[in-house]
């Protein structure tokens, strides 16, 4: 299936096409999230109300990234695997996930009381800017190793 | 040759758009600028369309919400533009022969005039002062338009 999908003139492009315009829908829910967090938007605005709003976008977003990311991967799964900047994209990737396991058992649970407070908890901070910084590096990873494969 | 034409020319045999085209890690640099500004500038219009439609968000005011996003969004388009720029600079005589590319520009201008002539004045007229279907043909027409834009982008690699 993989051979059948790289030599296809359309599908190849076609799920290329989705994985890198399911970014706004995963990663730049993520980021709103991020600049509310870092107190850079939406200030007058509760936090979870904003999360809440968002990852319901965001979910779907990452389906579609992983499956149309999974596929592309097996389409030049030989070259892709020794690429470095794919290998530091999925160990961002890994990073990133276990950044929002932190935030979702520290600091989640605890949102209410700081929810409408102008500035929030230093390690939440934290975990957004990571995420902000680990998110652009996965983008510009992914972008990169394009030209090389 | 027409003088826009010359001046193109000029301008891609400029040192810092020769270095940028040239360099191992020149090109893939300014296109992942380029993707991160469009990641943050599609995300706003679809938290707008979406909240527009109706779809979500629905807790915060759509104008509120369009406040917030703005400074953010025009500071990802002035990122995107300027990468664009750097992009078609560094290899105009590709760009200017291919069609996704005029695609991409016809739709682009489309989607900028109906951004600040129609979709712009529906975030503005917040309360109910248009019908809900309108709301809805108009949040659907802006992100059509938008993604389209993206779509004729990616086309050009694949399509002469």
């Amino acid at each position: 299936m993989a051979f059948a999908i790289a030599e296809s003139t359309w599908l190849f492009p076609l799920i290329e096409g989705t994985h890198i315009l399911a970014l706004p829908l995963s990663v730049g829910m993520i980021v709103i999230v991020d600049l509310r967090l870092l107190g850079l938007a939406f200030q007058s605005g509760p936090a979870s109300r904003i999360m809440k709003g968002v990852v319901r976008w965001s979910t779907p977003g990452f389906v579609v990234m992983f499956i149309t990311g999974g596929i592309l991967f097996m389409t030049h799964a030989g070259e892709a695997y020794g690429n470095t900047f794919f290998r530091t994209k999925l160990i961002l990737l890994l990073l990133l996930g276990i950044n929002a396991g932190v935030y979702q058992t520290i600091f989640y649970p605890k949102m209410a009381q700081w929810d409408l407070a102008r500035s929030t908890p230093v390690g939440a901070k934290l975990c957004a800017g990571l995420s902000l910084i680990a998110w652009v590096s996965v983008i510009v990873c992914g972008r990169t190793m394009a030209y090389q494969l | 040759m027409s003088p826009l034409v010359s001046l193109v020319r000029w301008c891609s045999t400029l040192a810092p758009i020769v270095f940028v085209r040239d360099s191992r890690y020149g090109m893939p640099a300014v296109q992942s600028v380029h993707l991160v500004g469009i990641t943050v500038f599609l995300a706003a219009i679809v938290v707008l369309d979406a909240r527009l439609a109706g779809v979500g968000m629905m807790d915060e005011s759509l104008l509120w919400l369009e406040r917030q996003l703005t400074p953010w969004a025009a500071g990802a388009a002035t990122l995107v533009m300027l990468s664009g720029i750097l992009i078609f600079l560094g290899t105009p005589s590709k760009y200017a022969h291919s069609n996704p590319f005029r695609i991409k520009m016809a739709v682009l201008g489309l989607a900028i005039a109906f951004h600040f002539g129609v979709f712009r004045r529906f975030v503005s007229a917040d309360h109910g002062s248009h019908s809900r279907r309108g709301q809805v043909v108009v949040a659907g027409l802006s992100l059509t338009l938008w993604f389209l834009v993206g779509w004729a982008g990616r086309a050009i690699a694949f399509v002469p």
